[in-house]
């Protein structure tokens, strides 16, 4: 995602939070298998 | 995460999956879904202030279905134009135009008919004239260009089929020193084929 917004032409794009969106949900398993978080992005144009 | 969706796959059955999926969530957010929805889920999971959501219209609230929390990053300016792509059913809406107060103006894009009814009906219950709501694809956007001091988003991003096309278009529409501020999926391990074309996996 960073590679993609930066060549887009923002500026320094980064995450900086990420989150346990899926646990607790029928796909939590799934989640934690493929490393499926919920993150911010921030980036400067 | 796919930056664009696999050759062959149809996307605009992938964009009517999104639309029914969400539509579902709008009619019954408190229905069986693969993700979580509501304000309990957004305060306890994603850092949200609940007495803030508390005195949110519950129509913007209950069918919350953000993965993170755009708002524990960097203060929205006051007087500032903030567009929320993919704004549901207008929660994130509601609390950036408290923010940017009656100088500034929210817009949210959604593509879900139930959606926008919901969220412009929240707006109206709310009193806030410095909000609305617009039909659009992400990927079209109804501004000029360098218009937009702020993006916001929460888990819609990943639900485009080309996310190339996305980022170019909000790069279009954001002023000089503007910025995107918004949350999203990410997927640390590598995606198999098969999961790449599974359908139910792109719409939740």
């Amino acid at each position: 995602m960073l590679q993609v917004i930066e060549k887009a032409g923002f500026r320094n794009p980064a995450v900086r939070d990420f989150f346990d969106s899926f646990s607790g949900t029928s796909k939590e398993n799934v989640a934690r298998k493929f490393g499926v978080k919920g993150a911010n992005f921030i980036a400067y144009k | 995460m796919a930056a664009v969706c696999p050759v062959g796959f149809d996307r605009n059955r992938l964009k009517a999956e999104v639309r029914a999926t969400y539509a579902r969530v709008a009619q019954d957010p408190h229905g069986d879904f693969h993700f979580h929805r509501g304000p309990e889920y957004a305060a306890r999971l994603l850092g949200y202030d609940f007495s803030e959501l508390r005195s949110l219209p519950a129509a913007a609230t209950a069918p919350f279905a953000g993965v993170g929390n755009p708002f524990k990053m960097d203060p929205l300016p006051a007087g500032a134009t903030v567009i929320d792509i993919g704004s549901g059913a207008g929660m994130d809406c509601l609390l950036a135009a408290r923010r940017v107060g009656r100088r500034g103006q929210v817009t949210g894009i959604d593509m879900t008919d139930a959606m926008l009814e919901r969220a412009r009906g929240a707006a109206r219950e709310d009193g806030l004239d410095q909000v609305r709501f617009e039909k659009a694809d992400m990927t079209k956007l109804p501004f000029e260009a360098q218009s937009v001091d702020l993006v916001i988003s929460n888990g819609v991003v990943n639900l485009a089929p080309d996310k190339p096309e996305v980022f170019r278009e909000l790069y279009r529409v954001v002023k000089p020193g503007g910025r995107l501020q918004f949350s999203d999926i990410v997927i640390e391990s590598g995606l198999s084929e098969d999961v790449r074309n599974n359908i139910d996996l792109w719409t939740g």
